[in-house]
């Protein structure tokens, strides 16, 4: 659906700001893509590329097999017309009603008078608006202004929706319900989503795909549970720690048990079967359960436990080796 | 007190200054818009981005907005003669009345366009909206009760420079309390003109005000 290659954006200014440092990645179609990075890593940039309101300086940006780079003004407004974009700060146009917000890139388009209401009616409903089309968006909360956000977005039924922190400033709550949403709306209209958070809890709640970026550089890619399970980069670990509270606590690293720690992640069904009981009634064992949680990652369960192993050696060795035959990721800690 | 002959002279003065005022707003603000849109338009990062265009466009501005205005209305004496006809009257003292205003209102539209949240003309921008589109649909509403307010500041200024204006024959208010109140000591004459001026001024901010606010408060 849509690939970046070796895309490089430099801002100059007072001083030089490398934001995209040959980014080349492919979001694949129909699914729900997170862009995660800290403050300043380059992901409103990145986004902002693939409808080109950022030029990149080099590289390459197809999206549905159209080179974005070379379109003609007039190309790219028809471009920009089949892609939805909402935004961190709503945007929406404070001199207009919630439906005349809605309706706005509908009269863009040439949409009749007649179709306009009816599509707006649907679109109201789909995001639970339709008792406050007549009122104007400063009288509505953050939650409900994103949801309008989200109406115009998708007035004029696009196959990619953009969300540049889309909840970032936007409470939990309103933050769960709001992304429930572009969940249902991705399942229903099989619309691609491309979205960038700062936030690890909000790709793990909705997104099928990640991509790490730090300082400009993309770290790693691939399918959530298999980044969040195994990440191959230092960035993407720092990210995870505050998510998981996985760091192993100060006190039990210093205090240099015989036993061997070890951190088990359980996905999908595994985090279902008794491995743990059967490890301990075939490999004659003790386990000591130190720290555990179970979690889900969209709709994938997930769990971790933060174990010590009390065993000889060939034991021990045994044990993790039948852990790892029933597909449980071990990392071994110490010693 | 006030015979009916003083009366009748008040009562065309007061005409003639709205005249004035009225039409020199009317065509600043008709020929200033396009202006105060092109130097909103074409500044860094905006819609129509050119920078060479924008530095020009805002040195003509600014040099016109300080060019006093007792000056100019002299200097331009030609080119009002070319278009009215005359020099002297209420009529060719609009033409000074709104060369002086245009570069004013461009500036303050300039700055109303400013305040509107960028992140709107981008969201406008995203849903493939032209420069002309986001303009019209999007600028001009957005700005709305800014620019009715510079619109009434320009008015407001009006009131003031048309009473300049009649000091060299413009009539109005201005030429009335001149020719009376000044040279022929009439101080009851100069003091009712300028309790008209007052009113016509809280009047016209009066109204600028009501009209921006209801705008406002629908948002
Ligand atoms: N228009 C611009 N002019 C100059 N520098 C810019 C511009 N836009 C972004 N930058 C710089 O580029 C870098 C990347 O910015 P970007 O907005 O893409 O980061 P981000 O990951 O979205 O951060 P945040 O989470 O804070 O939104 C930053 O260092 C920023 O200061
Ligand atoms: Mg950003």
């Amino acid at each position: 659906m849509i690939e970046f290659k070796d895309v490089t954006k430099t801002f100059t200014g007072k001083n030089t700001v490398h934001a995209l440092k040959g980014v080349s990645l492919k979001i694949p179609a129909g699914g729900i893509f997170g862009v995660i990075g800290q403050s300043g890593a380059g992901k409103s940039t990145l986004i902002r590329c693939i409808n080109m309101l950022e030029r990149p300086d080099s590289g390459e940006v197809w999206v549905d097999g159209i080179l974005m780079n070379r379109l003609s003004p007039k190309e790219l407004r028809q471009a920009r017309k089949e892609t939805g974009m909402i935004f961190q700060h709503f945007n929406l146009l404070s001199s207009r009603t919630v439906f005349q917000n809605i309706a706005f890139p509908l009269e863009l388009a040439g949409v009749s008078k007649d179709k306009v209401r009816s599509r707006v009616g649907q679109l109201a409903e789909l995001v639970g608006l339709t008792d406050k089309l007549q009122t104007y968006p400063r009288q509505l909360s953050g939650g409900q202004k994103q949801r309008v956000g989200i109406a115009r977005a998708l007035a004029t039924e696009p196959k990619l929706l953009l969300c540049d922190e889309a909840t970032s400033a936007l409470d939990p709550e309103t933050t769960r319900s709001v992304l429930s949403l572009l969940r249902t709306i991705n399942e229903n209209l099989g619309l691609t989503i491309v979205l960038i958070t700062h936030e690890m809890a909000v790709i793990q709640q909705i997104c099928d795909h990640v991509a790490v970026l730090e300082d400009g550089v993309l770290r790693e890619t691939g399918r959530v549970i298999d980044v969040f399970t195994r990440p191959q980069s230092q960035a993407t670990a720092n990210m995870l720690q505050g998510l998981h509270g996985s760091k192993l606590p100060a006190e039990l690293r210093s205090k240099g048990s015989a036993n061997t720690l070890v951190r088990l992640t359980f996905i999908d069904q595994r985090a279902h079967q008794p491995i743990i009981s059967q490890m301990i009634r075939t490999h004659d064992l003790d386990v000591n359960i130190l720290y555990g949680r179970i979690d889900q990652m969209k709709t994938t369960p997930f769990g971790m436990l933060l174990v010590e192993l009390d065993g000889t050696r060939e034991q021990v060795t045994e044990a993790v080796q039948f852990l790892q035959k029933n597909q449980v990721e071990v990392e071994v800690l110490s010693p | 007190m006030i015979n009916p002959v003083m009366l009748s002279m008040l009562w065309t003065a007061t005409l003639d200054t709205l005249t004035m005022v009225g039409l020199g707003t009317a065509l600043a603000t008709v020929l200033g818009l396009p202006l105060g849109i092109l130097l909103a338009t074409t500044a860094p990062k905006h819609i129509l981005e050119q920078p060479l265009v924008h530095r020009a466009l805002g040195g003509i501005v600014n040099i016109g907005r300080s060019v006093p205005f007792i000056i100019l209305m002299v200097a331009i004496i030609p080119f009002t003669r070319l278009l009215v006809g005359s020099s002297i009257g209420t009529t060719a003292a609009v033409v000074p009345l709104t060369v002086a205003a245009i570069p004013f209102v461009a500036r303050l539209i300039d700055g109303a366009f400013k305040e509107i949240d960028p992140g709107v003309i981008e969201a406008a921008e995203s849903m493939g909206a032209s420069p002309p589109v986001i303009i019209f649909k999007v600028m001009i509403p957005e700005a709305l009760p800014a620019l009715i307010l510079a619109v009434t500041l320009t008015a407001v200024n009006l009131v003031g420079y048309s009473a300049m204006a009649g000091a060299i024959g413009g009539g109005g208010l201005g030429d009335l309390a001149i020719r009376y109140g000044y040279q022929r000591f009439r101080g009851d004459i100069m003091l009712q003109t300028v309790v008209i001026l007052v009113l016509l001024v809280q009047g016209i901010q009066m109204l600028g005000d009501k009209i921006a606010q209801r705008l406002y408060h629908r948002q």
